[in-house]
């Protein structure tokens, strides 16, 4: 899988098992936690076997961020947007989440296909609430309206107590990453991995990505941030997305590619290293064998182990010898 | 240029490998490998340092009983450099299995092997110096071959990544 996927693999899993077995109802509590902080659990019960409990608890966000009530801007509007009559925002969320939802099963639209799209869409709930401060503004950026921030660089969180930024113009939306990485080796790769991406987009057929820059100290469009937020150790890396990227369909897939990014090249900075281990322990191997080699007892030993030949005795065999007795 | 340096490695090897069993001098019943305590200089031979460039050499000290091989590997980048280390790092770990090798490289350089009379009687000379001549180049070998998977799958996570606004 070299993309993160937007609805929780484990979420749907749950959903859609639990509208399978809706008559053999069982009683349900899972905790569980995914990458950069984003706790969830569901609940449900054998008395009402059509209503599940979900809840979402969101990272941290940092002090320059903009939040209303543990939630991003916009979030309540986007949840409303997505689900419609199926979930009910409870309030007050359940002890130690940012939200919970009262998800009613047997609202769910009749037709196949379009139960699971809204529960995709509901395994996604990650996407529509920590994306929704930027598919404000993304929107915005499609239908070319002024926003009330234009030009100014706005904070919003995607890992605990870390930021990203955005600068919202009419025409485009100067969107930057500050790439902190906590092990050396990490920051090494991740900084050969940024650098690739200002590579890859000038081949041809990336033309119409959005154009991408790395730079190891914070770019001047970030000059309005509070300094604390601008630490990095892995470099900048600036995306400027245009219209193009935002319209109809793509719009989803840019927030939530957006809000992923940092995880993204995390993920793929620990596989590398996984790789070179599996390598490094392959190579290892091959070099012991070619010491064994180097001993005269294992060459003794190779051909020993073929000269051996086996005859396989069975049952047959047996009964053969003893009617030859009888 | 890097058959010169390993033929002339070999061919120092081969002269360098005539070892035999001698117990310590000064401490009795004991058998220390002469090469690593330098007490005694009658049983060292004068050690050999050979240079394939700035960056790269190979310094083989020999003694009566025991010859050290160290080894400077190339490292042109900061990503190499970080390679290099990890790679023979986790070799240096697996000193055990790896019998020759020292766990810690002399000072200066990036990793050693120890060969005492005792391998010798064990091993094959010509397998043993096949070993470390296959070795050296397998370290050389590993790098690029790691730097590589680096920057290709940069590229491919750049790529699939930027793909998705098309």
């Amino acid at each position: 899988m070299i993309l993160l996927q937007s609805p929780s693999k484990y979420l749907l899993q749950i959903l859609t098992t639990r509208l399978e077995n809706l008559d053999k109802g069982v009683e349900l509590d899972s905790y569980w936690i995914e990458f950069n902080d984003v706790r969830y659990h569901v609940q449900a019960s054998m008395k009402n076997p059509n209503l599940l409990f979900l809840s979402v608890s969101l990272p941290p966000p940092p002090p320059e961020t903009v939040s209303f009530g543990g939630l991003p801007p916009g979030a309540i509007e986007a949840i409303k947007a997505a689900y419609g009559v199926v979930a009910q925002i409870l309030d007050p969320p359940r002890d130690g989440f940012s939200l919970t939802l009262k998800l009613n099963l047997s609202k769910l639209p009749p037709d196949e296909e379009h139960k699971h799209g809204v529960l995709t869409k509901i395994a996604s709930v990650r996407e529509v609430v920590l994306g929704a401060p930027l598919r404000v503004f993304l929107k915005q950026l499609a239908s070319r309206t002024v926003a009330s921030d234009i030009d100014k660089v706005v904070a919003l969180v995607h890992r605990p107590m870390e930021s990203f930024f955005l600068i919202p113009q009419v025409e485009k939306v100067t969107v930057v990453f500050p790439m902190r990485f906590k092990d050396s080796i990490d920051i090494l790769l991740a900084t050969s991995f940024l650098k690739e991406f200002v590579d890859a987009r000038r081949t041809a057929g990336l033309n119409n990505a959005p154009p991408c820059s790395w730079s190891p100290s914070p770019p001047p469009e970030l000059k309005g941030a509070p300094p604390e937020a601008l630490s990095s150790n892995a470099g900048f890396v600036s995306f400027v997305i245009f219209p193009r990227h935002v319209e109809g369909r793509k719009l989803d897939r840019t927030v939530w590619s957006l809000s992923t990014f940092h995880a993204y090249v995390s993920y793929h900075v620990k596989c590398s290293e996984g790789f070179m281990h599996t390598r490094m322990r392959r190579r290892v191997e091959s070099l012991i064998q070619a010491l064994d080699g180097a001993k005269p007892d294992y060459e003794k030993a190779v051909k020993a182990t073929q000269n051996r030949s086996f005859k396989r005795l069975s049952l047959k065999d047996g009964r053969s010898s003893l009617k030859s007795f009888s | 240029m890097l058959r010169l340096y390993l033929t002339c490695i070999r061919n120092t090897l081969e002269a360098a490998m005539c070892l035999q069993n001698f117990p310590c001098q000064e401490v009795e019943r004991h058998n220390k490998p002469e090469v690593e305590l330098k007490t005694s200089p009658e049983l060292l031979l004068n050690s050999v340092v050979i240079c394939r460039n700035e960056a790269e050499k190979c310094l083989i000290e020999t003694s009566i009983n025991s010859l050290r091989i160290s080894l400077k590997v190339k490292q042109a980048d900061e990503l190499e450099n970080i390679l290099t280390k990890k790679f023979l790092r986790f070799l240096s770990m697996r000193a055990e299995a790896f019998q020759v090798l020292r766990r810690k490289p002399v000072q200066g350089y990036d990793i050693s092997f120890l060969i005492t009379n005792y391998h010798c009687e064990e091993m094959q000379k010509q397998r043993l110096i096949d070993f470390i001549v296959q070795f050296m180049e397998d370290i050389d070998k590993e790098i690029s071959e790691l730097k590589l998977s680096v920057n290709t799958r940069g590229r491919l996570v750049a790529t699939e990544f930027l793909k998705q606004f098309i």
